[in-house]
């Protein structure tokens, strides 16, 4: 069965159609009415505002204003965004399709001690990426095949593989953090020159880049939507052909590769393998994924949206920090931006059903 | 935000200053305090040296403002570079950091550094000689003090445990060094029979550790030395539990935590290595600013180690190591 066919079984979903299925159902008077598009535009703009809306706070302190609004202060916001926008650009596919994953902060450990391993083993820098990738997807591998093969309940599959994962990089690294020769690994986060906002770390390009490439095949491929169908309804989605279980195994995979990729990006940054890195990480990209727009009950969110999510994560830590409030403050604050952020999401999915 | 006001107040009276005299007000020295985390009482001691400078620094003329940050969760090696990081975006003048682990924070000084921002490193050495200059307990030293009260108490002969604390972590591996050493050398009597178990951060895993061990060796072991603060504290709980506290095993510890001090005058430990996190966190501040200043400071400060009995803990001196006046300088 050709791709072609199955996909004209889903009259709904064609590629290009971004919104259809993303809780808000595209009506004629919705596409001439200026309320409508009015509201519509909201729904995209929404995530941005929120991010304005963090930047105008900090910017309002004299105090901080001359630091704050920098270009070496954006270099740095960037890099320290750069591993949970990484960990985002996987988590969208899978709360987007109605799953969840609780396992990438062990993931990202466990990348982390395999490639440090690797490097001190002599293995090339090149061969070390293609290894970080390898091993986040083989976990994102198990994970689909005992969610998609089994039917079990994605929550309880990946947080068994948080505990795994984590146990496996703490046994391959000794209990210990691997410190790594000097290698072109460790440029891939340096900051470089800190007086100046470019060249930005080369981290902060490839999560550009893949992010671009993710939103177009979220946007216009047969598996971008598939996704988007899963998530909605997935009695429908299988009714109507679609391949579930296999779908799921594909999600989870390719979510793994990013997993792995943020566990190198963990790893140049700290330049050694640390198995008790990124404890709870997982809760820092979910919380951005759904900053930036995405429902957990699954069928809507968008690619760009998540990664807002995970600048506004980012520019909280880096304006509380420089405005000195303490850290409980800045807990406080970034747990109160969640709950508004599934609050407005939830009002502006009710408006939209009257 | 109380404090931003205040700072508003402080930019209004300094343009009112500017205005009236015609005079530049000198800009005050902002120093950010980066300790490895917030909760130990240690780093609360370090906390409170460090606005002790910031006041008499003040009261001197020198304006000083502290900014007291750290990691959002503690032990995570990338939120402390996180922290670091912000803090030189936002240019002050100078980071007194209680680095979490030797090397993965060796690259965000450098940075620091080289966007002049410079870094005195206190408590936890790195490899590393780019910073101004390096504040902390010759732990060592420490550690050999431990081991000669063990091997006093002891008598030079009998079965010792040592619960390390963490990997990476290099204060406390030179304490177990220190420790180990003295052991070797001038008590060969006394067997080692577990040296290569680690507590973990908190007092929980410490406990856990502990337990687990005491199970194991509780029957034979008569002395146990912990290298910081939670282990401790842990260790001492657990000889409790199974009644074998009270000295019928010799316990030695590394700092004063308040359960430490109460454990030893309820005669449960046996000695107390303790360092002096106030200074340690003053002469931090105070180094930052005399090298902010231009004048030359030492590379390496010691701020000294003293071994606390059940015999002097009641003397004046150790009184206040013992029970630092954290009250007098945390609101």
């Amino acid at each position: 069965m050709s791709s072609e066919v199955r996909r004209s079984r889903w009259p709904l979903i064609k590629p290009g159609q971004s919104e259809s299925l993303s809780g808000t159902p595209r009506s004629a008077s919705a596409r001439t009415d200026p309320v409508g598009r009015c509201r519509r535009l909201l729904n995209v703009a929404g995530p941005f505002l929120g991010l304005l809306l963090v930047l105008g706070l900090f910017s309002l302190s004299p105090s901080v204003r001359p630091y704050f609004l920098t270009g070496p202060n954006f270099k740095i916001i960037l890099t320290q965004t750069v591993i949970v926008a990484m960990g985002t650009l996987g988590m969208t596919l899978i709360i987007i399709s109605g799953g969840i994953d609780l396992s990438v902060g062990s993931v990202v450990a466990l990348t982390s001690v395999v490639g440090a391993t690797a490097l001190v083993k002599g293995v090339s820098p090149a061969v070390v990426v293609l290894l970080s990738v390898a091993v986040g997807a083989g976990v994102g591998l198990l994970n689909g095949l005992v969610i998609g093969g089994l039917r079990m309940m994605p929550f309880i599959v990946t947080l068994g593989m948080m505990g795994v994962a984590r146990g496996v990089a703490k046994w391959l690294s000794g209990n210990q953090t691997v410190s790594v020769p000097d290698t072109s690994i460790n440029a891939i986060m340096d900051l470089k020159d800190p007086t100046r906002l470019f060249p930005l770390p080369l981290g902060v390009w490839i999560t550009l880049g893949l992010a671009a490439v993710m939103a177009i095949v979220m946007r216009n491929t047969v598996f971008g939507r598939y996704i988007f169908a899963l998530g909605s309804n997935e009695a429908a989605a299988r009714l109507c052909g679609i391949r579930v279980n296999l779908q799921k195994v594909l999600i989870y995979s390719v979510a793994g590769i990013f997993f792995g990729l943020a566990g190198l990006m963990q790893l140049s940054r700290l330049t050694q393998g640390d198995p008790t890195v990124a404890i709870g990480l997982e809760l820092d990209i979910i919380a951005a994924v759904v900053i930036g727009g995405a429902s957990l009950s699954g069928g809507s969110g968008s690619v760009l949206g998540s990664m807002i999510g995970a600048l506004t994560m980012a520019v909280l830590r880096n304006g509380s920090n420089q405005m000195g409030w303490p850290t409980f403050m800045q807990e406080i604050i970034i747990g109160v931006v969640i709950i508004i952020a599934v609050g407005v999401d939830k009002l502006r999915q009710r408006s939209t059903k009257n | 935000m109380p404090g931003t006001s205040q700072r508003k107040y402080s930019l209004l009276c300094s343009l009112i200053l500017l205005a009236v005299t015609g005079f530049a007000a000198e800009p005050p020295y902002t120093i950010a305090v980066i300790p490895k985390g917030t909760t130990h009482e240690f780093w609360k001691s370090v906390n409170a040296g460090a606005v002790k400078a910031e006041r008499e620094l003040t009261a001197q003329g020198t304006k000083v403002k502290i900014f007291w940050k750290g990691p959002l969760r503690e032990d995570d090696r990338d939120q402390q570079i996180q922290v670091v990081e912000n803090f030189m975006a936002r240019q002050v003048s100078a980071i007194v950091l209680a680095p979490l682990d030797s090397q993965a924070l060796v690259r965000p000084v450098h940075n620091a550094t080289r966007a002049k921002v410079p870094v005195v490193i206190i408590d936890s050495d790195l490899k590393s000689d780019e910073y101004v200059s390096f504040v902390a307990t010759d732990n060592y030293k420490g550690g050999q003090l431990a081991g000669e009260q063990m091997g006093k108490l002891l008598g030079g002969a009998g079965n010792v445990i040592l619960l390390r604390y963490a990997v990476g972590s290099a204060s406390t591996e030179a304490r177990e060094a220190g420790f180990l050493d003295v052991l070797k050398t001038k008590y060969p009597g006394i067997k080692l029979i577990s040296s290569d178990q680690h507590a973990g951060a908190t007092r929980e895993t410490a406990y856990q550790v502990s337990q687990n061990l005491l199970n194991r060796f509780g029957r034979e072991v008569n002395g146990i030395f912990c290298p910081c603060e939670p282990p401790t504290i842990a260790m001492t709980k657990a000889l409790r539990d199974l009644g074998l506290a009270g000295g019928k095993v010799k316990m030695v510890g590394f700092d004063a935590g308040s359960q430490s001090v109460l454990d030893m005058k309820n005669g449960d430990v046996q000695g107390l290595v303790v360092q002096n996190p106030l200074l340690m966190g003053y002469l931090g501040v105070v180094t930052a600013v005399k090298h902010l200043k231009g004048e030359k400071v030492e590379k390496r400060i010691d701020t000294g180690v003293v071994l606390v009995t059940p015999e002097n803990m009641n003397e004046p001196q150790i009184k206040e190591l013992l029970y630092p006046p954290l009250n007098e300088y945390l609101n």
